[in-house]
């Protein structure tokens, strides 16, 4: 629940920059980009959708993702997303907590935007 | 008396002195008296059908055989047509030596043929550039450029040899060859920063090494060997640095291709970057902020470039390596290799699957992994294209030096130099298999260079990943200005196969996986150039696609 939770305000916070967060609405402002953030049994799933500064995202899973961020259970996503390292991502995915799926070149990019409104 | 020709005392000094053996041309008036001499001491001429692929094949050349390559063109169109390759050798530092012909000095300004200033259009992309106006003069200029191509960071020179020196003649007795010479001076750094170099080495807990083009025209592999084994640093080798080591090495990266760099630096504490520049491939400053640098580079002014580095260590990569490894600790970072190797694979899960799964339409990956699958890591791969060269690079694998080779993902990033790599990669190896993967619309570029392949025996395997668009370019447009807009980015289905069955080479059509390996047995088989023209899914958009878009995008 707290995975689902978490997803869903991630969503609302993202909304919220791409109208206010002036670093924020620079970097998105091209990108057409469909980032999966999900657990390895798809129960619990939100896909985050860029286009062209607009920010919208919807619950459960989705196949057509450009990349997605496969967590191997809802704990492990909630401790990546919520930690403040920097390599936290980087750990979790030596550790099989964490795959990417689709272009990682995307994941990548996910992760420096959402850094910018931490 | 015995009489010489200026053009046979350019031959024969290459032959003798240089040790020249194979010169990469097309024919011309100006340059015919040069041409005789070639032949005259047993130079071997191989002759292209347009210019800028004996420019293209002179820069693989010094690439495989790692001394200087030899292209001569003629005056005016033939100069012209040469600048892209010349340009592509200036920007990846290759020790390419240019002999061009020109209109005669006794024409200046008489609106002669073929009268332009070639010195001042080529000198932006050259190191040394000049004219040779007296006959016994010839040995010293020749002298000059190779010496010119190869001191410090290697690049290309220009000599322009007018018809009023080639085509006379004079006394061979009066004439003398500068004495060639391998100078014992190096360029070393001081060594506080050598030991410098060594604590941050020692003391590193999360390192890195990148290896870029340096590292291969070094031509040290057992000095990098020893270093790098005694540091146990996981490694990538990029550009023309790759296969200093074989991609199988333990400690190698390269099967990740740049999505471990790109995901493993970022996280390093210790980078050592050796023979590699921070281009924009490279994300200059932004791909690893944290770290400490300790950067190894010929050319002293290139360590602080684009950003400061802890240690600076200015000299050939080799002869550092060397020093270096004395003066380090053997170290074990096997924990750390394991978590790098983990985390980059976690990141290309897809790729890897499309590798390994039979796919309809072919997915370019898959393809690459069939070559594979086929051919093996004992040949030269090259590939050619946007996205194309991102497949090849990440595709294939190799065990011998510079195996693996994408030229057109240099900085210049000049399409059409695959055939000609390629080219150069089996008159260079002519014992291995040498694939190249080329995009279809890079293909047009020097695709009648398999007439050359044809007429000079040389028996490439071609493997097109058609698309039937230029596919980085089109795939930038979908994301920039949508998908109903795309502008001069597509292509149609082309037969290309049969272009090359008409030269004399072999072809073949794919369109199903399952034929693919077939495909590419009966092309070797044929033991003649080939081309097997295969039809990929054209929605696939390669990373690189992404990173060239967000490059330009970001204004």
């Amino acid at each position: 629940m707290k995975f689902t939770l978490l997803l869903f305000g991630l969503a609302q916070l993202l909304k919220i920059a791409s109208h206010l967060n002036k670093a924020f609405k620079h970097a998105v402002r091209k990108a057409q980009v469909r980032i999966l953030i999900t657990t390895r049994d798809r129960e619990r799933a939100r896909l985050f959708t860029f286009d062209r500064g607009k920010v919208s995202s919807c619950g459960g899973f989705h196949n057509d993702y450009d990349a997605a961020l496969v967590f191997k259970n809802a704990g492990i996503g909630f401790k990546v997303l919520t930690s403040s390292k920097a390599d936290a991502s980087f750990n979790a995915a030596a550790d099989g907590g964490l795959c990417i799926r689709g272009m990682s070149f995307y994941a990548k990019w996910f992760q420096d935007v959402t850094q910018l409104i931490r | 008396m015995a009489e010489i020709f200026g053009g046979h005392i350019a031959a024969k000094y290459m032959k003798e002195v240089e040790g020249v053996d194979t010169v990469f041309t097309l024919s011309g008036g100006h340059i015919e008296n040069l041409l005789d001499g070639f032949n005259q001491y047993g130079v071997r001429l191989v002759d292209v059908r347009h210019e800028q692929a004996a420019a293209m094949m002179a820069h693989g050349w010094s690439i495989y055989k790692n001394k200087p390559g030899v292209c001569l063109v003629t005056a005016g169109p033939g100069f012209t047509n040469a600048v892209s390759g010349i340009a592509n050798a200036f920007l990846d530092a290759a020790p390419l030596v240019v002999l061009c012909g020109r209109h005669p000095l006794r024409d200046d300004n008489t609106l002669a043929l073929q009268e332009i200033n070639q010195i001042d259009m080529v000198k932006p992309i050259t190191k040394w550039q000049a004219t040779c106006y007296d006959i016994a003069r010839i040995p010293e200029y020749l002298a000059t450029a190779f010496r010119q191509a190869v001191t410090g960071r290697p690049g290309p020179v220009f000599l322009e040899l007018p018809p009023d020196i080639l085509f006379v003649s004079m006394d061979e007795k009066n004439l003398v060859f500068p004495e060639k010479r391998t100078h014992r001076t190096r360029v070393l750094p001081h060594e506080s920063e050598l030991k410098a170099a060594a604590h941050l080495i020692d003391n590193a807990k999360k390192p890195l090494f990148i290896g870029g083009s340096g590292v291969g025209f070094s031509n040290q592999d057992d000095a990098f060997k020893q270093f790098i084994e005694k540091i146990g640093f996981p490694f990538a080798l990029l550009n023309n640095g790759r296969g200093a080591l074989p991609d199988s090495h333990a400690l190698c990266m390269n099967d990740g291709g740049f999505t471990a760099v790109a995901a493993v630096a970022p996280q390093a504490d210790v980078i050592i970057a050796a023979g590699i520049r921070f281009s924009w491939v490279m994300q200059a400053t932004k791909l690893f902020p944290q770290a400490k640098v300790i950067r190894i580079d010929i050319d002293p002014a290139e360590l602080d470039n684009m950003r400061t580095s802890q240690v600076g260590l200015a000299g050939d990569c080799g002869d550092i390596f060397e020093r270096l490894t004395p003066l380090v600790k053997k170290a074990d970072h096997s924990p750390w290799i394991e978590t790098v190797k983990n985390a980059y694979q976690a990141m290309l899960v897809t790729e890897t699957e499309q590798k390994n799964t039979v796919s309809d339409p072919i997915l370019p990956l898959r393809l690459t992994q069939q070559i594979m699958t086929e051919i093996g890591t004992d040949a030269y791969y090259i590939s050619d294209g946007g996205d194309t060269s991102y497949y090849g690079m990440t595709g294939f694998m190799s065990d011998h030096r510079a195996g693996v080779l994408a030229p057109a993902g240099s900085l210049l990033g000049c399409l059409g130099t695959g055939i000609p790599f390629a080219m150069a990669a089996k008159l260079a190896n002519p014992g291995k298999p040498v694939i190249l993967l080329h995009g279809d619309g890079s293909f047009g570029m020097n695709c009648m260079e398999f007439d050359t392949m044809v007429r000079h025996n040389i028996p490439v395997v071609c493997v097109i990943n058609n698309d039937c668009a230029w596919g980085m370019i089109k795939h930038s447009q979908e994301m920039s200005i949508g998908h109903d807009r795309c502008t001069c980015s597509e292509l149609e289905l082309r037969h290309y196969e049969k272009i090359v069955e008409e030269l004399g080479g072999y072809g073949e059509f794919v369109k199903k996986d399952d034929d693919i390996i077939p495909a590419i047995k009966r092309a070797v088989d044929s033991g003649k150039p080939a081309c097997i023209n295969v039809i990929t899914d054209p929605t696939v958009v390669s990373p690189a696609t992404a990173m060239f878009y967000q490059n330009l995008s970001d204004f």
